[in-house]
């Protein structure tokens, strides 16, 4: 398993938004200000498919998440299982 | 008894204590000119106060000039001219994130005045970055000195979701360095902070 949470402020929730079109995400709003995604395969995020200016691209983590940064580079990140 | 009832007295007057805002930072310069011209001509800002004095307190302080600019709100940036000194090496600036990590953001109202401010410094030839941050919209000035100055436009009020998620970003932080410094070690990536926070947050939003 591997899960990210989003903080619900709007420079995140491209996250959510994103991996909310993604069938192999699950999406559940914890209502306590945190969105978690979680998937039993890699979740990959694109830079260009959330819109993040760079500053906020490699903060995007900052919720916090379980599992293993597989890439983070420039313009794609993957997380995948530990 | 008599103790008590002053702690008590004492805790009364310091409980909700707060802050109001910038008064003034400041800094040395050994270019005077350069600093006034930039900072009262080319940034506009009201000089409003100067003291100029001889040399007191401890020994050796040379004769001075303090003078301080407008930076709006009640706030001002202040220079000290220390009269026939030389800047010592130790505070040459440098070019490091290290360096640039001190330094002074003033606010703007909107978007547009952040950019009125972009347009009207480069007109003037100084040269400014811009950059987007998570919750400002900033862009980056350096003056004579080589002082690192931001002027930042921020985009929303930030709330308790924020204030909630900065303590557990930081607990998070805080532990993981604890335990590494139990064994020896230190703090060294990110990642770590990451795992351990998604742990701390899976306990709040728990209710634990």
């Amino acid at each position: 398993m591997v899960a990210l949470y989003v903080l619900k402020v709007p420079e995140f929730m491209a996250l959510a938004e994103v991996a909310g079109r993604n069938p192999k995400c699950s999406v559940r709003d914890t209502g306590r200000g945190y969105i978690r995604i979680e998937s039993k395969e890699d979740i990959v995020f694109s830079r260009k498919e959330l819109g993040f200016k760079p500053a906020i691209w490699y903060g995007a983590l900052t919720g916090g998440f379980d599992g293993k940064i597989a890439e983070f580079g420039r313009d794609s990140l993957r997380l995948t299982n530990a | 008894m008599r103790a008590t009832v002053t702690a008590e007295r004492a805790n009364r007057s310091t409980d909700r204590l707060v802050l109001h805002g910038v008064h003034h930072t400041a800094r040395p310069t050994w270019k005077l000119r350069e600093t006034i011209e930039f900072y009262r001509d080319i940034l506009g800002l009201p000089l409003v106060h100067t003291i100029c004095a001889r040399g007191w307190g401890p020994e050796g302080h040379p004769d001075f000039l303090h003078f301080f600019f407008d930076s709006g709100n009640g706030s001002t940036i202040a220079f000290f001219y220390y009269i026939g000194t030389e800047r010592p090496e130790v505070l040459a600036p440098f070019q490091s994130w290290f360096y640039r990590a001190t330094h002074t953001a003033w606010r703007v109202e909107t978007r547009e005045e952040l950019l009125n401010w972009k347009e009207k410094l480069e007109q003037r030839g100084v040269p400014v970055r811009q950059t987007r941050h998570e919750i400002i919209d900033s862009i980056y000035i350096t003056d004579p000195n080589g002082y690192p100055l931001e002027i930042t436009w921020q985009v929303r009020d930030m709330n308790q979701a924020d204030a909630t998620d900065a303590a557990l970003t930081l607990e998070a932080a805080l532990q993981i360095e604890d335990e590494a410094r139990k064994n020896g070690g230190a703090l060294r990536d990110i990642d770590s902070v990451w795992r351990r926070k998604a742990k701390l947050v899976d306990a709040y939003v728990a209710g634990r």
